[in-house]
Formats: structure tokens, sequence, C-alpha cells
């Protein structure tokens, strides 16, 4: 009893910070304050003040986190309905979430080892554009550990996000699509819940480059990092 | 429910592609095929999706697990993938916005193309 009560409140603490950090972004509309960054901030501030261990957070957290697989089956429904203008444009979209999936990790790769990033590290952040159980598999099998995995797909998400407004600025990035796919191939689907701010065009490109992405990136990754971190 | 018939195809096959991308798949195809009617989960979609974010911050809150990210390594780590996400962003951004201009052009091209031959 004692212990649904702990969880619930934990949930409930969730879900209150994400609201009312939620309500800032929008008053303040300034795309640094990202409602997953400072709600995330806020709730190891409020566990490490009352020395709650992030294994009994979980305990709610769980709860939450089982709602992200069906969600993430959710996206089918704004892919279906841009069906046809996916059909039109299915060799664009393949094309450019490949060069996409290729330079995310050719480029980590690239970079941990110039800064001669530890060997098992290198390989659990190489899939950091791809969703979370995905790169957790793909990490595993290639020798990495799927928790550093997390953070690698953690760090490329929020930042991504939060930096994407920018990026597109300075890269001159207009179009929905282009948006949809960077952000949808970069960031998963933090990216794409950034995307849905823009239009549905945009979400529904950044929900097929994520899932692309997915399954690309799980046959590409080993050839990369056998090619370039072996 | 389709991300449960994922996962649990997934570990049928034993593939590396995780339940719910292939519950996704499924879906789609499902409403494609109107095997499944767009009113039954319209909402439901609808609702998940509005929350897509929220469903984040418990995995996210885990980064608190690795205070190793304050070392040297970690920032090392941070700034690989930070740097990268940054050109993977710029670059497909680019690129994608690129071939879609010019798959425009083409149409227009062979419209004009089109006009001609007719009016000859």
């Amino acid at each position: 009893m004692q212990q649904a009560l702990y969880a619930f409140l934990m949930i409930l603490l969730t879900v209150a910070c994400f609201l009312m950090m939620a309500k800032l972004y929008a008053r303040l509309a300034f795309s640094f304050l990202i409602p997953v960054l400072t709600s995330t901030f806020l709730i190891i501030v409020i566990l490490v003040a009352c020395k709650i261990p992030y294994e009994s957070y979980m305990e709610g957290g769980k709860w939450i986190n089982s709602l992200l697989g069906p969600a993430v089956v959710a996206l089918a429904f704004p892919l279906y309905k841009q069906r046809e203008f996916l059909k039109k444009h299915l060799v664009l979209i393949i094309g450019n979430v490949a060069i996409a999936g290729f330079v995310g990790m050719v480029s980590v790769a690239l970079i941990a080892k110039s800064f001669h990033l530890d060997h098992s590290l290198s390989l659990s952040i190489l899939p950091k554009s791809v969703t979370t159980p995905v790169a957790m598999a793909v990490a595993d099998g290639l020798g990495g550990r799927a928790s550093m995995a997390i953070v690698g797909v953690m760090i490329a998400g929020i930042f991504g996000t939060m930096l994407a407004p920018y990026i597109f600025r300075l890269f001159g990035v207009e179009s929905s699509v282009g948006r949809g796919i960077a952000l949808g191939s970069a960031s998963h689907a933090l990216g794409t819940s950034k995307a849905a701010e823009y239009n549905e065009l945009a979400f529904s490109m950044a929900s097929v480059s994520m899932t692309l992405n997915a399954i690309m990136s799980s046959l590409l990754g080993p050839i990369i990092a056998w090619l370039l971190l072996s | 429910m389709f991300s449960y018939i994922g996962t649990v195809i997934q570990n049928f096959f034993h593939l590396i592609i995780p339940g719910s991308i292939i519950g996704l798949i499924l879906l789609f195809l499902c409403l494609c095929l109107k095997v499944v009617p767009v009113q039954l989960i319209d909402q439901g979609a609808g609702f998940l999706l509005s929350i897509l974010t929220l469903l984040f911050v418990p995995m996210t809150v885990g980064i608190m697990k690795y205070p190793f990210l304050l070392s040297w390594q970690g920032l090392l780590l941070f700034a690989a993938v930070l740097v990268s996400t940054i050109l993977t962003i710029g670059i497909s951004g680019l690129s994608s916005q690129f071939f879609e201009k010019s798959a425009e052009k083409r149409k227009e091209d062979q419209k004009c193309n089109k006009r001609y031959t007719h009016s000859s």
C-alpha cells in the first residue's frame, strides 16, 4: 500500500514538474527551456535534495515509461495522415535519412576517436541518434554498454532539440520537410515532438525519419563500428 | 496493444528492431489496409502524442545515475555527441531541403516541356 502511494507520488511529481515547465516554456517561448530539460533538471534537484535514489523514483517512473512504447506505436497515426505525401517523396526521404544516419554515426565515431575516448564508450554512443530501445540494442550488439547508450541518446535528443532552431537559422533550412527529416533522424522521438511545433508535415516527416533511421542504423552501425572503431 | 504485439513478434524472431517500431509499422499497414478504422485510434493516439515528451522525463532523469559525466571523459563524450548532433541536423536539414527543391524544379521543367510540345 505504502509503495503504491509512493509510486503515485513520484508520478505526480513528474507530471507536476512537467506541466509547470511546459507552461513556462509556452510563456517565454525560448527554445533553451524545452520542458524535458527543465523538468529533468528540477526533478533531479528535488530527488537529490530529498535524498531519494533513482531506483525508488523509478517505482513511479516506470509507469510513465511503460507508456513510451505505445506512444511510439501511435506515431503511425500522423504517418497515415500524410501517406500520400510520403508515397510521392519516398526516395527523397529514404535518401536523406540515409545521409543523416551516415553523417551522424561517422562523425561521432571520428570525433570520439580523435578525442581518444574509451573504446567501449565510443561504441556505446555510436547509435546516439536512434530512439532509445533501438540504441540500447545496437550498442549492446556492438559490444558497448546499453546504459551509456541511453546517456548518448538523451544528450543527442535534448540538445539537438534545444539547438535545432538556431542550427536551422544558421544553415538557412526553411522547408518543413528539411526540418522534419533533420529533427527525426538526429534527435529521434524528442526531435519528433519538437517538429510537431512547426506543423503536421514536419511532424510526420520526423516520425518517418526516426523510424527509418532506427532500422537503417541497426544495419549500418556494425559496419561503421568495424570500419572506424576497430 | 500494438506495442504488445510488436514485442511478441520481436521476441519471436529475435530481431534487433524493438517492438515499438515493429508495432508502428504494423499499425501503419493496418490503417492503410483499412483493417483498423481510423476513428478507433484517433483519440488515443492523439492523447499519447500530445504527452510524448512527458513520457521521456523518467528516462532522462536517469542521467543522475552517471556522475561520471562530470569527469573529463564524460565531458569529451558530451562534446562528441553534441558536435555530431549539430552536424547531423545541419547537414541532413540542408540536403533534404536541397533535394526537395531540385525535385520540385524538375517537375516544373517537365511541365514546361509538356507545354512546349503541345504548342509545337
